[in-house]
């Protein structure tokens, strides 16, 4: 459990692009200097061993998500808004859910994960994710468990 | 159809299939760059997910999320062995800020909290220690999720985030007897290198009860299947808790703090919670229930020898295999019908290589013209049944019912 990494985000006072590439971009202060990774550098990488297992130190370089939502009415702030912490297809890969679903997702993403999303801007948001690809047309299938649109639904 | 031949049923069937129902564009003629897409089957719809092989130490997975990593192993990986390969092994995490480069020199596991000697263990020293072997299954609370009806948010897993492995450590128990606790804890929590990405944003860290912790059950892990952790799969160590839900086994575990209360903090007291009624369901659309820890795994069995929607040439009766486990104990049998839910077949069962790990069955079953129902459906050692109807709760977790795959004779 390290320390999170404090003064990233500054609750509305900065602009929310600004506040998403501070998010993505931010250096991490790992309390742990970079391993020696068997790499083209040739330097074995360090390992410790004891009674016949050995650990080697291990460095990975992950995927990028460039992955946006779809073009679409107000898919400028979605994509700022909604990017930031997972792929947008966390969002997109959503079975059809009704508008207080959605509600209660963003709403638990702005109390539970600290998103800083602007109340003004729910309101578009959510019509966003109604209306995306694989949402819209037909009845919600979800529709029988609405969450409270207040209560942030404690699963995850 | 008289008895079933377990040894005939362990013959592949592969041979016969005549086209593959499930994968787009499946086979090895196609090449490594070619997006191939795995329908999950969800009822509703929006279940194409592509196959992707851009991780570091996985092979080809179902992508459910590139940040934070989220990824399924496809169903076939489970018909080859009961035991997981770790490149094929599942991949969860919540928060994208999650540990890609470890020095296994500097690393430290500290323990500290209600405890006489608070501890900095390099893992030089945790090599040391008196070691244990557990295959057990990790299975995601959430596995299967895609399949509730109506479905529910969350991750859309299919059936593939689970795995078997043999997972080699320590005990917890060791660790926190060398700390000494103290009279009066209550639970142990265990964090880990992963972060938030917000700063008041709740950092991942679950907490089992102090006699839970001290089972001589739950472990330390730093080998998966004789190697060391892949990063993805919580390297260097990762907490191992034989029988229950994976949300507990911590990966990049450095934390271990023994607490003189329960733990409060959101991951515990508001996420992975479950209705407090049988077998977790509710009716749907339910709120305002009593709510406990998702806890302890229950029976599942799959059949894994053909995918859903396979065709088939037609022949009097087939081979059909897959896996099965018990939950939080041994698994005692597996029958299995094509007549969806009428007829059932005794299954004969592979080796038991542990009462948490998944147990190979094989049998065999008739086939009809047209599309046959299979079902499977196992018991375990303490006469647990599979349920025939699925549960439902706000959660997606928990689904433990007799799974069905469609096979199509032509
Ligand atoms: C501050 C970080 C953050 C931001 C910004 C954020 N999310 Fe999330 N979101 C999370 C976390 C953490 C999870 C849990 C991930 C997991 O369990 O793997 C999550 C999960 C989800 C889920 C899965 C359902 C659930 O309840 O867990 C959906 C859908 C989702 N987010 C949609 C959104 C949408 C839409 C937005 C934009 C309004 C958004 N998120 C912005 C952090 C964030």
């Amino acid at each position: 459990m390290r320390a999170p990494s404090t003064g990233l985000l500054a609750g509305g006072v900065i602009a929310l692009t600004a506040i998403v590439l501070v998010l993505v971009g931010a250096p991490h202060d790992r309390p742990s200097p970079p391993p020696r990774a068997p790499s083209a550098t040739g330097v074995p990488a360090s390992s410790v061993g004891a009674r016949g297992v050995r650990l080697t130190s291990t460095a990975i370089e992950l995927p990028a998500d460039e992955a946006i939502f779809p073009e679409g009415p107000r898919s400028d702030l979605v994509n700022a808004n909604c990017t930031a912490c997972h792929s947008a297809s966390m969002a997109l890969d959503q079975p059809r859910l009704s508008a207080e679903q959605w509600r209660a997702t963003v709403t638990k993403m702005r109390e539970v994960y600290k998103a800083p999303v602007r109340a003004a801007d729910v309101d578009a948001i959510v019509q966003y994710l109604v209306g995306m690809p694989g949402q819209s047309g037909g009845a919600p299938s979800g529709s029988a468990q609405d969450p409270a649109p207040n209560v942030p639904p404690s699963r995850s | 159809m008289n008895m079933l031949d377990a040894r005939m049923a362990a013959e592949t069937s592969r041979r016969r299939l005549l086209a593959a129902g499930v994968l787009g564009a499946v086979g090895a003629a196609v090449p490594a760059i070619a997006q191939r897409t795995v329908d999950l089957h969800l009822p509703g719809g929006n279940a194409e997910r592509t196959l992707t092989s851009a991780f570091p130490g996985k092979g080809s997975m179902i992508l459910q999320r590139t940040r934070p990593p989220l990824l399924e192993t496809p169903m076939e990986v489970f018909d080859r062995s009961i035991f997981t390969p770790n490149d094929r092994f599942f991949v969860r995490w919540h928060w994208a800020d999650i540990p890609t480069a470890v020095d296994v020199e500097t690393f430290r596991l500290r323990v500290g909290g209600h405890v006489t000697r608070p501890l900095s263990i390099g893992l030089a020293q945790l090599l040391r220690l008196p070691r244990v072997e557990i295959p057990a299954v990790n299975q995601c609370s959430g596995n299967s999720r895609g399949l509730f009806q109506p479905r529910v948010a969350g991750a859309q897993w299919g059936h593939g985030a689970m795995g078997n492995a043999k997972w080699l450590g320590v005990r917890l128990r060791d660790i926190l007897d060398l700390a000494g606790v103290k009279a009066g804890a209550v639970q142990v929590r265990f964090g880990a290198l992963d972060r938030p990405l917000t700063p008041d944003g709740p950092d991942f860290a679950k907490s089992l009860d102090i006699d839970h912790a001290r089972d001589g059950e739950v472990m330390i892990a730093f080998g998966m299947n004789g190697e060391q952790l892949p990063m993805l799969n919580g390297f260097p160590i990762r907490l191992v808790v034989p029988g229950w839900y994976s949300t507990y086994w911590i990966k990049a575990l450095n934390s271990i703090q023994v607490l003189p209360h329960a733990d409060d903090h959101y991951w515990m007291a508001k996420a992975y919670k479950i209705p407090a009624t049988p077998r977790a369901n509710v009716a749907p659309g339910s709120k305002d229930f009593p709510t406990i820890p998702i806890n302890r795994m229950i029976p599942r069995s799959w059949m894994t020898s053909l995918p859903d929607g396979q065709v088939v040439a037609w022949e009097p009766s087939i081979p059909v295999g897959g896996i099965a486990m018990g939950g939080d104990c041994g698994m005692a049998k597996v029958d299995v019908s094509s007549d969806g839910g009428r007829t059932w077949y005794r299954t004969a069962l592979g080796p038991d290589e542990g009462r948490y790990g998944f147990r190979r069955w094989d049998g065999r079953v008739p086939l009809r013209r047209g599309t046959n129902a299979i079902m499977t459906r196992c018991w375990n050692t303490r006469g647990v049944a599979q349920p025939a109807t699925p549960i439902w709760n706000p959660g997606g977790y928990m689904r433990g019912n007799i799974e069905t795959t469609h096979v199509v004779a032509a």
